[in-house]
């Protein structure tokens, strides 16, 4: 491709691969080609149906029984991997090329103890005698700073946390030093303290082996930290190629625009900017446009797009756009199309009210659970709780929107289930608007079940896949009675449109909807009823990143309408900033942190804001952050650390006068930093303000 | 996976010309059972007793029949000859064109008796069925939905139930309430509906964590609103395949039951009688009774097991 290096470790040319399938052959990835060289990392990235991991796959020939590569050449280390028997691919996989997939969980072994599994690899490939295989397991263990690594030898995939199981998967791909190593979307299923640490571990063996690297996500964060090179895919194609650094300075496809465009920035807030959507959808590889795949929605189209396929082109040094008109878009002179720019001019003046809708004063949720004892069992043994709220007070303004964060098993679903009274509160008292609300949902009265209702996470599960989309929006509306009768069809077709979707839809089944649509009706659905607090479940962190930003917008555009109230909840930090008008960090079911969204990403800190903010990916190369990593785990929340929840991890304790000692067995104190804004931290308040700006932009 | 999630949508023609979704839900029922080879051929087999059984004479068709006493002589049709009607002089005949499959020892044609016992077997085994799944699927959808000392009291007292092995289970029913058809249904359903509880129950344990239940309840909704029109319509699918399979079972159970001499009484046809009423002549060098009612019911239970697999295996591959 580039110059004829011979150093490239992998070279794939016009690579085709497609899929048997009822209705015929489908080409899922079509006339892709890069090459990666020793020690480099090229990053994949594209929405979900890209076609990313199959390129990965079909790169090794792993491609199913109704899969294929049906055109182009794969050459490794110069020798070509098409028309190899299944034997010697057999003996190239786990060998000279190793993978890495998604969940930790189901790439190990549950029935085989860690060391089983790393030692097969050894004896396997290399014939190695059991002595030596443990040995070299172990060190590998040390070098992907797994603590405690004879033990860990011993334990089972179930007894050591996500993060360190994706260690050892990452360690057993290294074991045998492979040229290639591809990993599938690794950090994707672990938290953003985890992926940090994770992402970190991945650049250090790079450097230390040598090794080529095709890394896979959807994360432009992610990507933007660990790659050299990018390529990214649009419904099987590669649409552009080029470093890092020229795909986030100087983009030249309109669809890698597009998704850069759609990210709220770290730091972005809904007040001072907009998120701009990418039209449409992926064309499914069934039913692909003419000409170029990205013309039906982009917004320089012009008729030679239409009629015929642009072929990738090398406008710049190893810069490669398969775009016919890449030299004369400049992102910069974009501007919305008029149809796509947002109705809402975000007013942060008129919105929120001072008239508290919701008012949470030390509501504690917590489940029982039983001990694993004998007498337990006839109901006899003691009784252990799972504290997951644990104490937790605000109060949210009309109109106005609360971001929750923190981890997962932070408490933060729990939180709001227990205000729409899916569990039961354990302590404490929640009102809304004046009326109580610390019974479950079945002993409400309808009219307040009215003025609460929910927006779910899981596109896929948010819809009942047996009913149309116009039964389900239509559901609440005959149950709270909004409308008569005979006007309910109308305005289940008044909501369709009010998400954006035309009223053919009414009669759709969940099946025929895509992620994003799908959320859009649970939104309607959740809308229905007029509602005055709307608790959002991480509705996004499902979605591409077109498809979050048109939610998002969405969203944001009905609250405006109708003045409602939300509770957010989400992990992505940029998202949360750029969403909310006051955050509630969480810890182990307890606030770290709680104030107006620009405070809380601003000195001062609480150390576990600080940590999350050093870690979260920011999709932009020139952005650094403060190197701030935690150690450990988050413990268990049947038996949470004593005094401070976070003293186990807090990389700050040393700034306390004896090393933190009060931390381990005092509760902190809040200190509060004006205009609402309240941190939980032994450390006083101006040493908190001392500590540097985390996300430092460049110039 | 990608490919699989837009075959159902990705057609030619514009969204708006779809035909409505009423309809397609039927028809995607066709194309399940029409697209799996396994589905077809227990289709035929079971479709070729359902024919038999509707059409065995016309007493399906004359209303005067069903109010009739048991004076009145329907007029047979595929069965050929009354299942009662008795040739003097050709008993323990063989498979002859007269007979197609010969005689019993009454000289009554075996192939009136199997048509007119096919019409009991096809009406017993769906109907005990539906009840036990009535029966059943009702206590797992209560037990699963509520948990706790709900779902362990039922779930106790129905192991219990299973612990009894099924023949025995029938025999002490029966012998407690005597033979007669709704006393079978009452067996069958009483030893059918524990498995049935245990399906529906694991089902509604996994739906009721999705979200839609989790919005149903948002909004305040009854329980047996979530229970019924919520949970159940998503479980329906295992729900189909396990009660053919189940219907098979009762078939085998219908026909053990008149092996016992626990069936219906004389001079009924079922099969389970023609058989034990068949086995007697076996050693006398008359093979056909028991043969022709062994095989018309391994006919169907195979038939009703190809439905089942073949409907699995299609409804898998939607996913």
């Amino acid at each position: 491709m580039q110059n004829n290096h011979s150093d490239f470790v992998v070279e794939v040319e016009n690579l085709g691969i497609s899929y048997e399938t009822r209705k015929g052959l489908v080409d899922a990835v079509r006339d892709v080609s890069f090459a990666i060289a020793k020690g480099e990392t090229l990053g994949l990235v594209g929405e979900s149906g890209c076609g990313k991991s199959t390129t990965a796959y079909g790169l090794i020939r792993y491609l199913g029984k109704n899969g294929r590569i049906s055109g182009g050449e794969i050459r490794f280390q110069g020798t070509s991997l098409i028309g190899r028997t299944a034997k010697e691919l057999r003996s190239l996989r786990g060998d000279r090329i190793a993978m890495v997939y998604q969940d930790p969980m189901s790439s190990l072994n549950p029935a085989l103890s860690i060391a089983d599994q790393m030692e097969e690899v050894l004896t396997v490939h290399r014939d190695m005698d059991p002595d030596e295989a443990r040995q070299r397991c172990v060190a590998m263990l040390e070098r992907v700073y797994m603590p405690d690594p004879e033990s860990v030898l011993e334990r089972y995939p179930h007894q050591i946390s996500g993060g360190q199981q994706q260690r050892v998967v990452i360690g057993m791909a290294m074991l045998n030093d492979p040229a290639l190593l591809i990993m599938d979307e690794p950090t994707t299923a672990l938290d953003v303290t985890v992926e940090a640490a994770v992402l970190d571990l991945v650049a250090d063996l790079r450097k230390d082996y040598d090794t080529a690297i095709l890394f896979i996500t959807h994360n432009l964060g992610v990507i933007a930290r660990v790659s050299d090179r990018i390529g990214v895919m649009y419904a099987g194609e590669l649409v552009e190629l080029a470093s890092v650094g020229e795909i986030f300075r100087a983009p030249k496809h309109p669809y890698t625009q597009g998704l850069i465009r759609c990210l709220p920035k770290l730091g972005r807030t809904k007040s001072s900017s907009v998120l701009h959507p990418i039209p449409g959808r992926v064309p499914s590889p069934a039913a692909l446009p003419t000409g170029c795949l990205f013309a039906p929605r982009c917004d320089y189209t012009i008729e030679t797009c239409n009629a015929e396929a642009p072929q990738p082109r090398e406008i710049e040094a190893l810069h490669l756009v398969r775009c016919i008109r890449s030299e004369e878009i400049d992102p910069k002179k974009w501007t919305p199309p008029s149809d796509l720019a947002p109705a809402v001019a975000m007013d942060t003046d008129t919105a929120p009210v001072d008239e508290p809708v919701l008012e949470v004063d030390q509501v504690k949720t917590y489940y029982e659970q039983g001990s694993a004892s004998l007498l337990s069992l006839i109901g006899m043994g003691q009784k252990e709780y799972v504290q997951a709220v644990d104490g937790i007070s605000f109060k949210i303004n009309k109109g106005s929107t609360l971001g929750v964060v923190g981890e997962s098993g932070c408490g933060k679903s729990t939180l709001i289930k227990t205000l729409i009274g899916l569990e039961e509160l354990t302590d404490g008292k929640a009102s809304f608007l004046g009326f109580d609300i610390n019974e479950k949902v079945r002993h409400r009265d309808i009219a307040l079940i009215r003025e609460l209702q929910m927006v779910f996470q899981n596109p896929d599960s948010t819809l009942n896949p047996s009913y149309s989309i116009g039964k389900q929006i239509g559901r609440p509306l005959r149950r709270f009675k909004i409308v008569p009768r005979d006007q309910a069809r109308a305005e289940v077709i008044r909501l369709l449109r009010a998400v954006k979707l035309d009223e053919h839809y009414y009669d759709r089944l969940p099946r025929q909807l895509s992620g994003g649509e799908k959320q859009r009706v649970g939104i309607a659905r959740a809308f229905a009823g007029r509602p005055d607090l709307v608790l959002c479940d991480e509705p996004v962190s499902a979605l591409d990143v077109s498809v979050q930003a048109a939610v998002l917008n969405l969203l944001l555009e009905i609250q405006a309408e109708h003045q409602t109230t939300m509770v957010f909840i989400a992990h992505d930090l940029s998202v949360v900033r750029f969403f909310s008008d006051y955050v509630a960090v969480m810890y182990l079911g307890k606030i770290a942190e709680y104030g107006k969204a620009d405070d809380i990403y601003a000195p001062p800190y609480h150390p576990y804001t600080e940590s999350l903010l050093a870690s979260v990916p920011i999709p932009d190369p020139d952005v650094t952050q403060i190197p701030i990593r935690l150690d450990g785990n988050v413990p268990s929340p049947l038996n949470p650390p004593t005094g401070c929840p976070f003293h186990t991890r807090c990389p700050r304790r040393s700034l306390l006068p004896d090393g933190g000692l009060v931390c381990e067995t005092d509760a902190p104190p809040w200190r509060e930093a004006g205009n609402g804004h309240r941190i939980s931290c032994h450390i006083p308040l101006d040493q908190l303000s001392e500590l540097e700006h985390v996300v430092h932009a460049a110039t | 996976m990608v490919v699989s999630e837009n075959t159902a949508v990705s057609t030619v023609q514009a969204p708006t010309e779809q035909t409505p979704e009423r309809n397609s839900a039927f028809r995607d029922g066709l194309n399940i059972l029409l697209g799996s080879k396994v589905a077809v051929v227990g289709l035929c087999l079971v479709g070729f007793w359902l024919i038999v059984a509707v059409f065995a004479d016309n007493c399906l068709f004359t209303p005067t029949c069903w109010f009739a006493g048991d004076d009145y002589e329907p007029t047979p049709w595929l069965a050929r000859y009354s299942p009662y009607k008795q040739f003097s002089g050709e008993n323990l005949a063989g498979p002859s064109a007269k007979h197609w499959l010969g005689t019993d020892k009454l000289g009554r044609d075996l192939w009136a008796r199997l048509a007119q016992g096919s019409r009991i077997i096809l009406t017993v085994a769906p109907l005990a069925t539906l009840i036990a799944l009535i029966i059943g699927g009702g206590m797992g959808l209560v037990a699963g939905y509520y948990g706790g000392m709900i779902d362990e009291v039922t779930m106790r007292v129905l192991d219990g139930v299973m612990a009894f092995p099924h023949i025995l289970l029938y025999m002490v029913i029966i012998a407690a309430v005597g033979p007669s058809a709704t006393n079978i249904v009452l067996a069958i359903t009483i030893a059918g509906a524990p498995g049935i509880a245990r399906l529906v129950r694991s089902l509604t344990l996994d739906i009721k964590t999705r979200d839609y239940v989790a919005a149903a309840q948002t909004r305040g909704e009854h329980p047996a609103y979530i229970m019924l029109m919520e949970i159940l319509p998503n479980a329906r699918g295992p729900i189909i395949i396990d009660a053919m399979l189940r219907i098979g079972y009762s078939v085998f159970a219908i026909g053990t039951l008149g092996y016992l001499g626990l069936g219906l009484p004389p001079p009924s046809p079922d099969w389970g009688s023609i058989v034990s009423s068949g086995r007697r002549l076996i050693m006398m060098g008359h093979i056909w009774d028991s043969l022709w009612a062994c095989l018309a019911i391994a006919m169907l239970v195979v038939g009703l097991n190809l439905l089942a697999d073949g409907i699995a295996e299609e409804t898998q591959r939607y996913r």
